[in-house]
């Protein structure tokens, strides 16, 4: 009934009415065309040539680009440095966000400065942050290392360089979640603590079973944005250790970086971007698929 | 009695606080208290200087080889271009997702959401290629053009169109009202608070940003500041003080976003996003 209606009014309307939606939407989807999905099938596409140095694609060879990444030992190395790096800076982040949610969901003097002051590093952009860090980080004048009376180069020492970016890392993603648990804690509902609260249930029970099944979508859902987060991290590395020292810190993408704009390995780029964009996705299809399944609501 | 034990419990609750308030401010006021130290202070491992030395913040404004000005006039002038650009075409695609009957819509919409699950890594290298190509390496252009859309700002925005009541948008049209005047001069105004928290997250962002800047420009009439204070350490490595200033100059705006800005920020930040 509603469609019928509806299309009697569209065949009254003229040429200009019926084209109009387009034109509203035409300056963001020229700007995506442009500069977000052309250049994503370049890149698949560029992934399977051999480039010359200004990126054209010069003979095609089909898988060749990633084999040759699969045979390269420092692929593996580089990956396996990648997820120890997401995986410490994925869940570092959920813990700093879960303790510091728990100690202002409450309302008392201060918890709104100390909400305020936990959800900063939000607003702080990882370049800077990485120049404030390296002055931390210092190994002869840095704070670290007068506060512990040590004088360990920690950027530059292959044993401590992937902590240290880690750690500052876990820093600046703090905020981020503290911002997205702290919303999680507000949403459940308060007549369950009520119920808890009259059975004589006490902090930690509540919080083992009230509080985290509660929480458990929010906590997934922040997992993953962590650990797409944790994948995507550049500034740091290029700012704090360049990949090194050897290839302690040499992530995915300072390595796409490397090869393209050090090297000017464009295909090789383009393969280890297509390789990047796989995990990630395969990481969200996966939230997806487990959303439905194993959260308790 | 009953004050003084409550009181007592509002203390008790905040200095558990103290531990995680102190490692997250820490680095920012250890940088700030570097940055007003005398330099032989700096080496003798001092954390908290004995006098005010504000010579790094005149010598990053006047030395005419640091270009930190500039690099502020270029951030200001991409930051705020983007964020403009965007709050146009996002407001435009938005309105046409949710006033508008139209062919395809919803697959174009879920194109448009399907984007989000591209990491820039992915598009980084083509574009830069394609800058290079269209001759926009180190421009204004190169900077600006390629962010002057987003699916988080169309999908924000949108969410936001979707609570108007659909009578709202007929009687506007049966009062010959099109429908860009429509957008102009009624969505637009009541949808301040949304196109509040797109622009501060937006500006924001692009800031903030670190990855594209880097690739793009090459000489410091075009480099963003947070370029610009990472290459003061490649310039002189010994002045620390120096590269601690330029950490809280560029902060300076982003903090106050924050600060004056902090519900807006988090409702665009909620809206879905990954910090890059």
């Amino acid at each position: 009934m509603r469609k019928g209606h509806a299309s009697a009014v569209r065949s009254r309307l003229t040429f200009y009415e019926r084209m109009e939606p387009y034109l509203f939407l035409a300056p963001a989807l020229l700007i995506f065309c442009v500069f977000l999905i052309y250049p994503f099938v370049r890149t698949n596409y560029l992934s399977f040539f051999l480039t010359d140095k200004y990126g054209q694609a010069k003979v095609f060879w089909a898988f060749r680009n990633y084999t040759d990444i699969f045979k390269d030992k420092s692929f593996w190395i580089s990956l396996k440095v990648t997820f120890r790096f997401v995986l410490m800076v994925a869940s570092g982040g959920l813990i700093v966000g879960m303790i510091t949610s728990l100690l202002t969901v409450k309302k008392y003097i201060g918890n709104a400065f100390a909400g305020a002051v936990y959800a900063m590093p939000v607003a702080i952009a990882s370049a800077a942050a990485s120049m404030s860090f390296k002055m931390i980080l210092h190994p002869t004048n840095g704070l670290l290392n007068i506060l512990l009376g040590t004088s360990i180069n920690w950027t530059g020492n292959a044993n401590w360089a992937l902590y240290s970016v880690a750690a500052m890392t876990i820093w600046l993603t703090s905020g981020i979640n503290f911002i997205f648990i702290s919303a999680g804690l507000r949403n459940i509902a308060d007549d369950l603590y009520e119920s808890a609260a009259i059975d004589g249930a006490g902090y930690w029970r509540k919080l083992w079973h009230i509080t985290l099944p509660g929480l458990s979508p929010t906590l997934f859902f922040q997992i993953i944005i962590n650990i797409i987060g944790a994948f995507q991290s550049f500034s740091q590395i290029r700012l704090l250790t360049r990949g090194g020292p050897g290839d302690a810190t040499n992530v995915i993408v300072y390595n796409i970086y490397k090869n393209a704009f050090e090297n000017f390995r464009f295909g090789t780029a383009a393969a280890l971007s297509v390789i990047l964009f796989i995990i990630i996705m395969g990481i969200t299809l996966m939230q997806f698929k487990m959303e439905k399944r194993s959260v308790n609501y | 009695m009953k004050t003084a034990r409550k009181v007592l419990g509002n203390v008790g609750r905040f200095s558990l606080n103290l531990p995680i308030l102190l490692i997250i401010l820490v680095p920012l006021l250890y940088t700030l208290s570097i940055s007003v130290m005398p330099p032989s202070e700096i080496y003798r491992n001092r954390l908290i200087p004995s006098s005010l030395n504000l010579s790094n913040y005149i010598n990053a404004f006047t030395n005419p080889n640091y270009h930190f000005p500039r690099f502020i006039l270029n951030s200001f002038i991409v930051s705020a271009s983007v964020m403009l650009g965007q709050m146009i075409t996002c407001s435009l695609a938005a309105f046409a997702f949710s006033f508008l009957e139209f062919r395809g819509k919803r697959a174009l919409f879920i194109l448009i959401l399907a984007t989000m699950m591209v990491p820039g890594e992915a598009t980084i290298i083509a574009n830069y290629l394609t800058i290079s190509r269209w001759g926009y390496l180190d421009s204004y252009q190169a900077l600006i053009m390629p962010y002057l859309t987003s699916a988080m700002g169309i999908f924000l925005l949108r969410q936001h169109y979707l609570t108007f009541a659909k009578e709202l948008h007929e009687a506007a049209r049966l009062d010959g009202c099109n429908n860009w005047r429509f957008l102009l001069s009624i969505v637009a105004p009541l949808s301040r608070p949304a196109l509040g928290a797109l622009g501060a997250y937006v500006f924001l962002n692009t800031w903030n940003q670190y990855m594209w800047p880097l690739l793009v420009t090459n000489t410091h009439k075009y480099r963003t500041v947070q370029i610009g204070i990472s290459m003061l350490y490649d310039i002189d490595a010994q002045s620390l003080g120096l590269m601690m200033a330029g950490v809280i100059i560029v902060i300076v705006p982003s903090l106050s976003i924050f600060v004056f800005m902090q519900r807006q920020l988090i409702n665009g930040l909620m809206a879905g996003a990954v910090k890059g």
